[in-house]
């Protein structure tokens, strides 16, 4: 659905998107991951065609009407109602207003009950969901979200990730966020971006597999200084981390290292474990590891 | 809802459409009725400035004509720059921007019912107000030459379309409202000052402005315009293509 190749865009000497090669298959939910200033937005405004590259190509496979896009905090004419701003975008994006189509985005979106006042007297939160149903009011085949949830309150931003996922199967969703565990829930892709550069994409689980460093997790009981220092001393142990008064996390290179070996040297260290076992790595560990 | 539909409703609601008519309308009573009364009014207020005893002649039917321009074409001016670009800077804000132009293929279809909506609104607010004016200088002092009338009407009219052309062409490059109202108003009042040189002024767009004044008081005729309205109308023609293609260029 999208592609792009060498793509790049910038101000004066600060490169925003630096080389990026982007790869979103048609029907997936792709999360693009960075800190602020990471060159998310820049690259979202690149494929929606408010921005244009310096150098490289990117391809897109719907047309410009089947393309909707939410900045990340959207702004209306104030005098509007919400129903006229869901209009307004139905008739933009399909020449026509369904106004069954209208209130049924109304509703989805949480907002049906101050459709009909102004715009300007909506919160935040409202503006945003406004924004989601605006977005999705024209059945888009992709829809481009940048950072959809960050003014909600939990409930809004549960709503907005639900929309999110319901979106699934129906249209392509890229979404880029800085809240991991939304695009962990929600994303079946992932690109993490950092300084303008797109350091992985691939699926979430490729991620949390293949870029970190295998460890092991155990729990015993104290003291476990001596056991830390003991761990040190094998070549085969990469690092050894005290976190707490009971835990340890051995990072190996192999897997098989610590499942053959962890054992008789935590034995031999004079440990009395409690526990031991993989360490589950998160999405903010692997981005961490990745933008470090 | 259109584009269309929404520049209407931008003129309801915000209630611009108001100021519009009001200051052309306003000036349309004033005009006229300070012309034939100007002279009661110094009377009234003594009639004499440090010894030195204040006499007007008597009220022509160009007066009343001459005072509606002086005040309408520029307050009424200013204010039509302001509505012009409450309407036409609408990057301003950057997240409308995102949601208008993300949803449609040119911004010409953005630019275009801004454009003909504010101008509209613009000529009919000058429409009424001169022929407030000049209903009320038939009323209270004579009847002016209608052909002068008619032909210093039409000028101004040409001038405020090339108002909105340039106020269009100067949103495409300005960051927000205010500095679109102010490159503008400067642009304005630098031009009278070039103007000043007679063989220069009578070129400029700022020139037409005055017609409806200096036509019927028989102080010019109508082809000593010819000049200034070639020259507005290609720049009317050149700050809307440039508004269009500075549009389209622009980044969010």
């Amino acid at each position: 659905m999208i592609e792009t190749r060498d793509l790049v865009k910038a101000y004066g000497s600060t490169v925003a998107v630096d080389h990026v090669d982007l790869r979103v298959e048609e029907g997936s939910v792709y999360g693009l991951v960075g800190p602020n200033g990471a060159g998310k937005t820049t690259l979202l405004g690149l494929l929606a065609g408010l921005r244009q590259p310096d150098s490289g190509t990117q391809r897109i496979e719907a047309s410009r009407g089947e393309i909707a896009v939410l900045s990340d905090t959207p702004r209306f004419d104030a005098w509007l109602t919400g129903r006229e701003v869901v209009a307004l975008a139905a008739r933009l994006m399909v020449g026509e207003v369904d106004d069954g189509r209208v209130q049924e985005v109304l509703e989805e979106s949480g907002i049906e009950d101050a459709a009909d006042r102004a715009v300007a007297g909506y919160s935040r939160g409202m503006l945003q969901r406004l924004g989601v149903a605006a977005t999705v009011v024209g059945s888009p085949r992709l829809v481009l979200l940048d950072e959809p949830a960050s003014a909600l309150d939990p409930l809004g931003r549960r709503e907005v990730l639900d929309l999110v996922s319901r979106l699934r199967g129906t249209a392509t969703v890229l979404f880029s966020s800085h809240i991991l565990a939304d695009v962990q829930e929600v994303c079946d892709t992932v690109g993490i971006m950092d300084r303008g550069k797109l350091l992985f994409q691939g699926p979430i689980t490729d991620l949390l597999v293949g870029s970190a460093v295998p460890s092991y997790l155990v729990r015993l009981r104290p003291p476990v200084e001596p056991v830390v220092e003991a761990l040190k001393a094998h070549d085969w142990v990469v690092g050894v981390e005290q976190r707490g008064s009971e835990e340890v996390v051995v990072r190996v290179d192999r897997l098989e290292d610590v499942e053959s070996r962890l054992a008789p040297a935590l034995a031999a260290a004079g440990a009395r474990v409690v526990s031991l076992g993989p360490e589950a790595v998160s999405l903010e560990q692997a981005f961490l590891e990745l933008t470090r | 809802m259109s584009l269309w539909r929404l520049e209407w409703l931008r003129l309801i609601r915000t209630k611009r459409w108001i100021a519009l008519v009001g200051v052309f309308v306003f000036f349309g009573l004033l005009g006229p009725l300070t012309a034939r009364y100007l002279g009661e009014i110094i009377d009234f207020a003594g009639g004499e400035l440090e010894g030195a005893t204040i006499e007007f002649p008597p009220p022509v039917p160009a007066d009343g004509m001459t005072q509606f321009v002086s005040n309408a074409m520029q307050i009424g001016t200013l204010v039509a720059v302001i509505v012009a670009a409450g309407a036409l800077a609408f990057d301003a804000i950057p997240e409308m921007g995102v949601f208008l132009r993300t949803r449609v293929e040119s911004v010409r279809e953005i630019l275009v019912p801004r454009v003909v909506v504010t101008t509209a609104a613009v000529l009919v607010a000058f429409l009424l107000g001169a022929f407030t004016a000049w209903y009320e200088t038939w009323a209270l002092i004579g009847a002016p030459d209608a052909g002068a009338v008619m032909a210093g009407i039409g000028f101004g009219l040409i001038f405020l379309v090339f108002v909105i052309a340039l106020v269009a062409m100067i949103a495409g490059r300005a960051k927000s409202v205010l500095g679109t109202v102010m490159i503008a108003v400067v642009v304005l009042l630098v031009m009278p000052i070039i103007g000043v040189v007679e063989a220069v002024g009578r070129w400029l767009p700022t020139h037409l402005a005055g017609a409806l004044g200096a036509l019927p008081a028989g102080a010019a005729e109508a082809s000593d315009y010819a000049g200034a309205v070639v020259v507005t109308t290609l720049a009317i023609v050149l700050f809307l293509w440039l508004a269009v293609r500075l549009a389209e260029h622009r980044e969010l």
